[in-house]
């Protein structure tokens, strides 16, 4: 089987590192806003990491078929030569973790760095991981309940 | 095209309201690097002396340099340059958090402030264009609520907000910038400067990036970075934050303790960053692009200290509100940082202020005459958060400790001189220089700003750290010969320490990767790697040092336009005398003068004055600061 992105927010320090690194692969420069992975920093105390959960949504709503599912990886990549930079995918993800280039204008999103993602290669604290996907599968639901039950003081 | 840097820098006059972009030039940026080497070129060169800092001519540089907001791990800085109002002296205040960066982002290396607005305001940056925009309504607000209230304003929660609190509207002279809500450009009193130009905040954002010129070796230097760091020598720096310090500087009877009268605290496990960790901490928070994360996010849940979560406090605070003035009550302190952070304070000098007044009211100086009744007794928690209230508001016996330690020593008499524990009129930070280090004794008698551990580095590296920093192919004296020597090779060893610690400053680094050995830190030398590939300018290390060289004498040069020269390179009285008990009992400071003779002929400057001989000025290629 193989490997997905997960996140544990409680080891995030809200650093932005992986948004650094990202820009840096795909750009060759450094610039949060042309980044792939997001980091919400806010206060008091919240630091998520939000990244692309590879759903597919946006492979269905692409009125050019430039959305296609990477064989290898299964991450959902995009073919440049063919997307319009229409933003139909932006409109329909349910994370918000896909944008326009500002500069390139057409969609980007996180394609898991074909198998080798720098932002976890590259997290100082292990909050970003690239797991076997049964494992990240329990760590999320794991994640997601405690999230959402009632904290007992 | 521009690499590593964002090539503009902004000058905003506040009395005509206008504003002007400027092309920095690429030569001259070098020869200085950038943050505050370049910075104390602009205000060297635009601020005849003698001005009075609180005046309209007085100029503020909020300056980043080549690898803030890079992936330079220790990239999460910006220096608010400046003339302060507490010492007369040159000022530099760092700080962290996110706001240098999105300065860079915005398109900004640079922002020189000027003039006076004629009502409140604050100017807003984003993306290459300026606002100035009316703060009146802000007037009045604490940092947090300001910082607030400007998210719903420009409805962006991804803005970076610098404000000051009612300290700095009301100008303390240690009033500090707080910026991203809990991270101060404290020292100095720049809150006091931003109050007197009515400006309440400056605000910035922007989706602009920064170029590398060299991506897969830039890459390739920030990973061997990484690497490195995962050794560095002060662990307990990432893992317990700062506040780990407490036990550790205790045991080893170099903690200050009620007004540097010791230098061990008996309560100190009531207070330790173990305990902080433990029980207050609510998460570890990161500066932008830092990958240690020593700051914490903690609160006080419930009881008559309770505050809301906010960052800090530090090993500094934690002296400073702690110990220093008796106190050992660690939801006090939080407490009093969080005061300092809201209404804009310097914690070292608040708590220095404090615990001068509590040795005054020892010693009978003051009296409940003087405090409305309220008894200045060491150790009491509730009255040192008293007076942080009183003296952000400038209420009561406030307005007094307000003006910093030497002007209240001024006031009360020659008695209490022998209490006022600064440099040139800035009061000490949390090390004890008779018994930590004699580096830093030299450190305190000579930093520009004043007493001053941290700009341009901790002294203590050398001898109580034991380590070269990448110095030694420099010729840093090796190896230490032991903390409590005071031969003139102290002075020597300052020379190297300054200026490895002034290529951060130049920078725009944090200086706390700067603190290790090869393999362990960011060497001089891991710095020029990481810069060439960031700004294809191939420097060397050997280049760094020389523009650091270049800031560290200018620096001095701004001071000695002010009237300052050996004269004013001394230390507290107290130093002079032994610490009374604990574990350092007996230390003290006897052969200061030896050691700055030595320091002065390391750097080329004039024995008697201290100052930078011509030559050295020529040989910098600084011929315009030759007196």
């Amino acid at each position: 089987m193989s490997k997905v992105l997960v996140v544990d927010p409680s080891l995030c320090t809200g650093c932005h590192r992986c948004e650094m690194w990202c820009s840096l692969t795909k750009y060759g420069e450094i610039n949060p806003s042309r980044s792939n992975v997001y980091v919400i920093r806010r206060e008091p105390a919240v630091d998520v990491p939000v990244v692309c959960m590879q759903c597919g949504l946006c492979i269905d709503v692409c009125p050019t078929g430039a959305l296609k599912r990477d064989g290898a990886t299964d991450a959902v990549v995009v073919d440049e030569n063919i997307c319009t930079g229409c933003g139909t995918c932006v409109k329909v993800c349910p994370y918000g973790v896909l944008r326009v280039d500002e500069e390139t204008e057409v969609a980007a999103k996180c394609d898991l760095c074909s198998g080798s993602p720098a932002c976890v290669n590259h997290c100082p604290h292990g909050a970003l991981r690239y797991e076997d996907a049964g494992k990240a599968a329990a760590r999320r639901r794991e994640i997601w309940a405690m999230a959402h039950g009632v904290r007992i003081r | 095209m521009w690499y590593g840097f964002a090539g503009k820098l902004l000058r905003v006059n506040l009395t005509s309201g206008e504003f002007k972009v400027e092309e920095l030039d690429k030569n001259e940026l070098r020869k200085y690097m950038g943050c505050v080497g370049y910075a104390a070129r602009l205000l060297y060169q635009e601020m005849p002396g003698g001005i009075d800092p609180l005046a309209p001519e007085a100029k503020v540089v909020l300056a980043t340099g080549a690898v803030t907001g890079t992936l330079c791990p220790s990239g999460g800085s910006y220096e608010v340059c400046y003339k302060s109002p507490l010492t007369g002296t040159w000022n530099q205040a760092r700080s962290g958090g996110a706001f240098g960066p999105k300065l860079k982002y915005a398109g900004f290396d640079f922002v020189v402030i000027e003039g006076k607005a004629e009502e409140p305001v604050y100017v807003y940056i984003h993306d290459g264009e300026v606002e100035i925009k009316p703060a009146k309504h802000l007037w009045g607000l604490n940092v947090e609520e300001t910082t607030d209230a400007l998210i719903r304003e420009l409805d962006d929660p991804e803005i970076s907000v610098a404000a000051i609190g009612q300290a700095g509207e009301n100008g303390v002279l240690y009033a500090a910038l707080i910026n991203d809500r809990g991270r101060a450009a404290g020292r100095g009193g720049i809150g006091a400067v931003f109050g007197s130009k009515n400006l309440k905040a400056v605000v910035v954002n922007g989706r602009g990036g920064i170029k590398v010129a060299r991506p897969k070796e830039f890459a390739e230097a920030v990973e061997k970075a990484e690497q490195w760091l995962k050794n560095y020598p002060f662990g307990s720096i990432p893992s317990l934050g700062t506040v780990g310090l407490v036990s550790l500087n205790n045991s080893l009877g170099i903690l200050p303790t009620k007004n540097f009268q010791t230098a061990h605290f008996e309560k100190a496990d009531q207070i330790s960053g173990e305990l902080l960790n433990r029980k207050y901490q609510i998460k570890r928070r990161a500066c932008y692009g830092c990958s240690f994360a020593c700051g914490r996010y903690t609160s006080v849940g419930s009881g008559k200290f309770a505050t809301p979560p906010m960052e800090g406090p530090e090993y500094e605070t934690v002296d400073m509100l702690g110990p220093i003035c008796g106190v050992a009550d660690l939801e006090a302190i939080i407490r009093g940082n969080y005061l300092c952070n809201v209404y804009g304070l310097d914690t070292i000098s608040t708590g220095m202020s404090i615990a001068f007044a509590m040795e005054c009211y020892e010693k009978g100086l003051l009296t409940d005459r003087d405090t409305e009744g309220m008894p200045l007794r060491w150790g009491d928690g509730e009255v040192m958060v008293k007076l942080v209230e009183k003296i952000a508001h400038r209420e009561g016996i406030g307005a007094l400790l307000a003006q910093g330690v030497k002007r209240m020593a001024e006031q009360l008499g020659p008695a209490a001189e022998e209490a006022a524990i600064h440099v040139k009129g800035l009061e000490l930070p949390a090390h004890e220089p008779r018994s930590e280090s004699k580096v830093l004794a030299v450190q305190y008698a000579v930093s520009p700003r004043g007493g001053c551990h941290m700009h341009p580095n901790w002294a203590s590296t050398w001898d109580f750290g034991q380590l070269d920093c990448g110095m030694k192919e420099f010729g840093i004296p090796w190896p230490p010969t032991g903390m409590q020597d005071e031969s003139p090779q102290k002075g020597v060893v300052y020379r190297y320490v300054a200026l490895q610690g002034e290529i951060s400053e130049i920078l725009g680094a944090c200086i706390f990767y700067s603190w290790g050995t090869e393999g362990s830190c960011i060497t001089p030398q891991l710095y020029a790697e990481i810069v060439s590939a960031l700004t294809g300018w191939d420097v060397t290390a050997a280049e760094l040092m020389t523009a650091a060289e270049r800031s560290w004498n200018l620096k001095r040069c701004f001071n000695a336009r002010e009237g300052f020269t050996r004269k004013d390179d001394k230390l507290p009285g107290r130093f002079a005398q032994a610490i009374p008990d604990g574990p350092s009992a007996g230390a003290r400071v006897e052969n200061l003068d030896a050691m700055l003779d030595a320091y002065y002929e390391a750097m080329g400057w004039d024995r008697q004055t201290g100052l930078p001989a011509p030559e050295k000025l020529r040989e910098l290629g600084l011929e315009f600061a030759i007196n």
